[in-house]
Formats: structure tokens, sequence, C-alpha cells
């Protein structure tokens, strides 16, 4: 059982004068540049970068992750598990939603019951699907009950809480939100421009801002060039390498880079024949130059990889190695496996060893970084073809159906482990389009998914790393960084790993 | 004149019918699954199945086809899959940025092309005509994207004179500020529009001086013009009143095509200058799959260019009495 009410109490004393005060009094209205805009403001629905920036000012989770992704309290003042099934939550006191109505144990409960329904077709629906009931005993107390013991549970209830009144009673809150948040919609010419103004009522205070505006220029450039123009006052990721090396070079703009909670990773398709043999999968992965990738390609924006654990995670360990690029060790290890160079390609049993590198357009580096690769693998006799399309033609009908042998692509907003292990490696994960079956892992991941404490969590991940890190369903090559310029005039900006921008708003003393 | 003109509009009807199957059929052929898009990597494929199941995605072409006419046909033009709002509102919102940004284009390349086809038409032959129709060749061949990004450079970032991003009041309700004692608004507004205006009407621009170089050079031969001459009429007389009005006629079936192109070619300007119009927001949705908007957007598109068609024939007979409707 973990008693948190100690915690809690400490946090709630020091989060006020905490809450850093970057931004100085004279500037009245912030303009972020984003790249698209939100599809939709409902929390619950949110599934694009904007959506998820906007929704964290709108509304307040049950928690929040602190810069290192432990859990926070915020609308749940404290919280206890009487046994690893069961979670309870005590809310916070004097919380009002931006319509005025207080938040009750009620909003919460009717939040998590909407997400679970099959028909809201909440995009993370999957995550939270171990929630076997959820219930209010009382106006401000929540009782999670779980089907199994699931610890991730906690990270992921940072989601937004919604009204459950102005739900009922018809209101779009996609188009116009009701939340508890410190910033709530003032309006939004969709595809064009959102403006927020503070929420006069907020529980920790408010904020000093008139207006955040985020403004939508899905061109990197043109963003970066409108920024240099002066008409946005802080763009962060996505950007293009070659624009942050020009904003980096002049003095006006401030730079904050921190790691972000993405990776960028080759997906094996261990079903396939070719690439069943984890030996030939490590031969294969001593080929990715990865040095040159991340430093010449993404110009250094992202940070070479070693395993699957992020570095900005509790979870990291540095020991915890994949193979590095190295010709020579790789034609070794094909030889080993019976391939003869014939001309110029391995082949064995009249079979020539060939491979499908394949990613989408939207990402020219991607497309690069595969290309670069192609000519890597055919100068050591592996016959490699490239394989590019668009987004939806690759993802939906080629990677999660495993007709792939080799993909690069990505994974964002990996704030536990599980999230980026269990789906992913896990015998029984909606996400193994690698195919990949080793009951030693299963077991692994679901220790690292059960456990509530964080140490014996941070075991079973490490372990199961190294298992990835050697048999290779993923090979890890980046992992991505996020950057961020902003108007000196805001003073000094904290980097938020997701783009976030509570820091940006500042707080004043209620 | 008006049979003409109602046998036009009928016409439209088939058109229309054609362009809704046509895209409808393509869309459904693209690979990549609106569902699985809609829902994100992280999801299941169970609630990815549930889903196609709600928004009637595995039902057979036919009936997906037939529910979606007979909704257009009650004026339903359906849901935006990503954005939460039904189709005909977003079209609504944002059709007026993108005529306003098309028609400020038009009336740029209208100014420039005939200006400068007729000066290098009067100076044909010497440096002033080769000069520019080096430059109406450069128009021709820049590409709008790499064009808006240097012009952005040079008068937003390096001189600050006009704003990179973003669109003022709209034209309207600016003219209307303007009017009632807040003219900084109209300007505002029209500081946003001239660089992506320009931007996009520059390849329109070069391809109208050329063909009103042309056009003149043929007219200034006539005898016509000669008898102006002859009437003792000054040559700026002779230049606008006699030769450019009917060196104009061909010049206007160019203009109407080329204001087709301008609406659906503002895309790219659009997404460059984040000017809030429906250029940006096609290109989303045929990335992210949205098959209603996609199918609403192509079809406004082509009823646009449909009428704008219309509208250039009915002005042959009011500039050239020859040419008669029936």
């Amino acid at each position: 059982m973990i008693k948190r009410r100690l915690l809690a109490a400490a946090f709630l004393v020091l989060s006020v004068p905490l809450i850093p005060m970057g931004v100085q009094a004279q500037v009245q209205t912030v303009r972020v540049g984003v790249d698209v805009d939100a599809g939709t403001l409902d929390p619950r629905l949110a599934r694009d970068t904007s959506a998820y920036r906007a929704t964290d000012l709108i509304y307040d989770g049950l928690v929040r992750l602190s810069p290192d992704l432990k859990p926070e309290p915020n609308l749940a003042q404290s919280w206890q598990n009487p046994d690893p099934k069961t979670w309870i939550f005590k809310l916070r006191d004097g919380v009002t939603f931006h319509d005025g109505s207080p938040l009750t144990a009620d909003d919460v409960v009717f939040t998590y019951q909407t997400l679970l329904k099959p028909e809201l077709n909440a995009p993370l629906r999957s995550l939270f699907t171990p929630i076997a009931k959820v219930e209010a005993t009382d106006p401000k107390t929540v009782v999670f009950t779980l089907s199994s013991p699931y610890a991730p549970l906690l990270t992921y209830l940072e989601m937004g809480i919604v009204s459950k009144k102005a739900v009922e009673g018809g209101a779009d809150i996609g188009l116009k939100p009701i939340g508890t948040g410190p910033m709530k919609l003032a309006r939004w010419n969709r595809g064009s421009r959102m403006v927020l103004e503070p929420n006069p009522n907020y529980w920790a205070g408010v904020s000093k801002l008139k207006e955040l505006q985020l403004v939508v220029i899905s061109d990197n450039t043109a963003r970066a060039q409108a920024f240099e123009a002066k008409d946005l006052d802080l763009i962060q990721s996505p950007l293009s390498p070659q624009d942050i090396k020009r904003l980096q070079a002049n003095a006006q703009f401030g730079n904050a880079v921190t790691s972000g909670l993405g990776i960028t990773y080759l997906n094996f398709n261990t079903g396939e024949a070719t690439l069943a043999d984890p030996k030939l999968r490590r031969a294969l992965a001593m080929l990715v130059d990865q040095k040159t990738i991340v430093g010449d390609i993404y110009q250094g924006v992202d940070r070479e990889a070693s395993s699957i654990l992020l570095p900005s995670s509790w979870a990291f360990s540095a020991n915890i190695k994949q193979p590095t690029f190295d010709v020579a060790g790789a034609k070794k290890a094909i030889e080993a496996l019976g391939w003869r160079m014939a001309g110029n390609v391995y082949t064995k049993d009249g079979k020539k060893l060939s491979v499908v590198l394949s990613t989408h357009s939207e990402d020219p580096n991607r497309v690069q970084s595969v290309e670069f690769m192609q000519s890597i693998f055919q100068q050591a006799g592996v016959e490699a073809t490239v394989r590019v399309t668009d987004w939806p033609a690759f993802s939906a009908n080629y990677v999660q159906k495993s007709q792939h042998q080799v993909a690069l692509l990505g994974w964002l907003n990996i704030v536990d482990p599980d999230r980026l292990m269990y789906g992913q490696f896990h015998s029984k994960g909606t996400l193994n389009w690698s195919k990949y079956n080793n009951p030693a892992l299963d077991k692994l991941l679901d220790e690292g998914r059960e456990a509530l404490d964080i140490n014996l969590r941070k075991t079973a991940y490490g372990k199961a790393a190294q298992i990835i890190a050697d048999d290779l369903p993923y090979y890890v090559l980046s992992y991505q960084g996020y950057q961020m310029f902003y108007s000196k005039a805001l003073g000094t900006v904290k980097p938020n790993p997701r783009g976030y921008l509570r820091d940006v708003i500042a707080f004043q003393k209620k | 004149m008006l049979a003409y003109v109602i046998r036009r509009l009928l016409l439209l009807i088939p058109t229309a019918a054609g362009m809704v199957v046509i895209t409808f059929s393509l869309l459904l052929l693209i690979p990549g699954d609106p569902a699985a898009v809609l829902l994100g990597q992280e999801a299941s494929q169970a609630d990815i199945a549930n889903l196609r199941a709600t928004l009637g995605l595995d039902l057979p072409w036919g009936t997906q086809l037939a529910r979606y006419v007979g909704a257009l046909l009650q004026g339903d033009m359906g849901r935006s899959l990503f954005q939460n709002e039904s189709v005909s509102s977003i079209i609504g919102a944002r059709i007026g940025a993108t005529a306003e940004l098309a028609v400020a284009a038009l009336v740029i390349a209208i100014v420039i092309g005939v200006s400068l086809g007729v000066l290098a038409a009067m100076r044909q032959g010497t440096k002033v005509d080769t000069a520019l129709m080096l430059l109406a060749q450069l128009g021709v061949s820049m590409p709008v994207y790499w064009l808006g990004i240097l012009l952005m450079l040079a008068f937003s970032v390096k001189l600050g004179w006009l704003p990179a991003i973003g669109r003022g009041e709209p034209l309207g309700s600016a003219v209307w500020a303007a009017l009632s004692g807040q003219p900084a608004v109209l300007a505002d507004s029209i500081a946003h529009l001239l660089l992506p205006a320009f931007a996009l009407g520059v390849n329109s621009a070069a391809i109208i001086s050329r063909l009103v170089r042309t056009s003149m050079i043929e007219v200034l031969q006539e005898d016509f013009v000669r008898t102006a001459y002859a009437k003792g009429l000054r040559r700026t007389r002779v230049m606008v009143r006699h030769a450019l009005r009917n060196a104009l006629l061909p010049v206007i079936s160019i203009i109407g095509l080329r204001f087709g192109l301008l609406l659906g070619g503002g895309v790219l300007t659009e997404t460059i200058f984040g000017w809030p119009g429906l250029g940006q927001l096609t290109i989303a949705a045929i990335s992210q799959r949205d098959l209603p908007l996609v199918q609403g957007i192509v079809l406004c598109f082509a009823m646009m260019f449909a009428l704008v068609n219309l509208l250039v024939d009915l002005s042959y007979s009011l500039v050239d009495p020859r040419v008669r409707m029936a």
C-alpha cells in the first residue's frame, strides 16, 4: 500500500511558489507556432500534438507528470492502493469548471466511463482497458477497480477531466471546451488561430498573460520564418534541422533543448522467413550507421539511442547496449550463418539475401535515412530495396499488417516504459507488428506492468530492454530531441518534452 | 440569353454527379484506412474494426456511394472524420478566405500582366521588350513555393514591412470598418493579403503579359488602328481605346481559366503563408484520408470552376457583340 498524503501535502505547499516565473510582466500575448490545428478539444478524443498541448492548458487531470515522468498530485490531492487492483483518489477542494460548476467525483467517473465505451472511439482507449470499474464513493472520492494490477495507469491519469453536466447537457466540448485548467478558450478560427485566455478562478493562481495564441503554419520553414519576422513568439519541434541551425546562430532568440518522449526505430518483422533468425537481425543492425544518420541527416537534433529505454525515464539504464555500426563484424556474422558472397550479393541455397527497407514519405529525414541505409547494405552484400509510401498506406496497410521486413518509423508520448513495450512485444500485445514471441520477455513485461514498486519495475524493464537489445525485434535508432525557440522578451522559458506550455503561461499567486 | 444561362446551370448537375462518382471511387482506391489514421498507432485492431463499422467504411462501395449521394441530395455533405464538424460548415468557414486570395491574386495578375504586355507590345523588338519577356519567362517558371518563401524572407524577415503569415479581418468587413472610421483594420487586412496574393498572382501575370503582348502586336497591325492614327488621335488614346479593347478578347478566356487555377492553386500559397483557406485544408484532409471532407472540397472546387467558366462565356457576349448566346 502506498500512502501519498504526506507527499501530496508537501507538493501543495511548495507548488505555487515553485511554478516558474518565466514570463516577464510586460508580455501580454504569447503567440505560439504549431504545425497542425487541433482536431478536437475534447481531451478524451485528442489525437494530435496541438490538441494535446491545448487540452493540457484547458483541462486538468487527476495527476501531472514531473520532468522525469513521475505522477504528482493535480486534481487528485492524494491516492492510495489498499490492494494492487484498487486505486482510491481524493479530489482537491474548491476546484470549479470554466462554467462555474464545481468539480466532483462524478465528473471523474463520467470521464473514464465514457472513455472506455467503444462507441466514443477514443484513440487511447486501449491504454485504459484494464479498468474494470470506476465509481464515486462520495463527492470527493473516486475508486478505480482493475481487472489485473496495472502500474502504468497512474501515469495515464494525467488526461483531462471533462464536465459531466456540460457533456450530458449536449455541449460540444470538442469545439467549446469546458475544463478546470488555467486557460480557457476565447476564440478559435479553425485551421488558423486558437486564442486562450486565463481562467480567473484557477485553483493554483491566475496566469499573467492576457492571451495565449496557437497559430497554425503547417510548413516548417515558413513557421520558422514567421518566428524570425516576429509574427510568432515561440516555436517548437517539429522543426527542420536546417532552420534549427539558422535560428541557433541568431542571438535575438532563446533556444531550449531537451530530450523528447519519442523514438525513431527500425521495426524488424521477426515473423518473416529471412528475418526470423535473431543473429541475422543483429548482423543487419550492425550495418546501420547510426552516427551518420543522427549526426548528419538529423543534424544532431536527436540523440543516438542505446536501448529501448528513454534517457528521460526513471527506468533508463546506460548499461544496456544494442549492437553498433560495424560492417566487418556484420559480414562475419552473415557468413557464419552460411551465406556466401556470389558476385556482389550474399546467397544461400540459391537464394539472395535481400531486404525491403520501408518508411513513409511525409518525413524527408526518414526517407533519406532509408536511402542511406540502402547504400550501405548494398555495399556490404545485402540486396536492399526501398519502399516509400504516404503514412496511411505505410502504417495501416503495411506495417500494422506485418507485411514489412524492415520499417523505419517512430513512437511518441512514451510516458511509461509499458507504453513502448507491452503492446509492442508481448505475445498478447495488440501492436506487436514485429510478430515477436518470447515467453521470458512476456513474464518480465507482466511483472513491470503489475508491480507497484518503482524499483521492481525498473529491474523488470532493465532485463526486458536487454532481451530486446539482443534479439532486436526493434532496433532503436534515436531518441527524439525536442527543440524550442522563443523571443527573449519572454524571459527564460523552460522546455517541456511534449511541448506543453504551462511554463509559458506563468502564474500569479491567487 | 436567359435560356442559355439556365441550360448551362442545368449542365452543372451531370458535371457534379460525375465528379462525385469519380472522386468517391478514387478515394476508396487509395490505400490507407481512415479509421486506422483516426485512431492512431496505439489503437487495437478491434477498436479500428469497430470504428470502421460505425463510419460505414465496411460497407460495399455501391452502398457507401448511394448513402453519400442520398445525403448530398438533402443538402448534407457529411461530417469530417477528423474535425468534429460538418463538412459544409468547415468549407463555409474557409471558402471566403480562398476566394479573397484568388480574387486579389487575379487583380494583381491582370494589372501587372496587362500593363507589362501593353508596354512590351508598344516597344516591340527593343531592349525593354526583351527584358520584359525575360521577366515573364522567369515568372512562368518560378515555383510559387519558392517565391513565397523568398518574398517572406525579403519583406517580412529582413525588411519587416509586411506580416509573414495569417490573415487580417476579411476584406469585406475591413472595408466596412474603414468606412466607419477604423482605417487601420483595412490597412492590416491589405498588408496580410499582399505577399500571398502577389506570390500566387505572379505566374498568371507572366502568362497574361505574354498573351497581351502577342494580341496587341496583332491588333496594332489592323486597319482600324491605322485609321485611328490617321484621324490624328493621340498614341495613348489609340492604344487604350482602340487597340487594347480588341486585344483583350482572347485574354478574357485565359483570365477565366487562370481564376479557376488560382482558386485551386492556392494550396501551396496558403500552406506557406498560413492563410486559413481551403488549400491548407485540402492537404490535411488528403493526408488524413478524411474522405467526406476531401469529397466536399473537390465538389466545391469543381462547382466553382464550372461557374467561373460560365461567367467567362457570358462575358464574351458583353465584350464582343458578334458572339451570340443561343
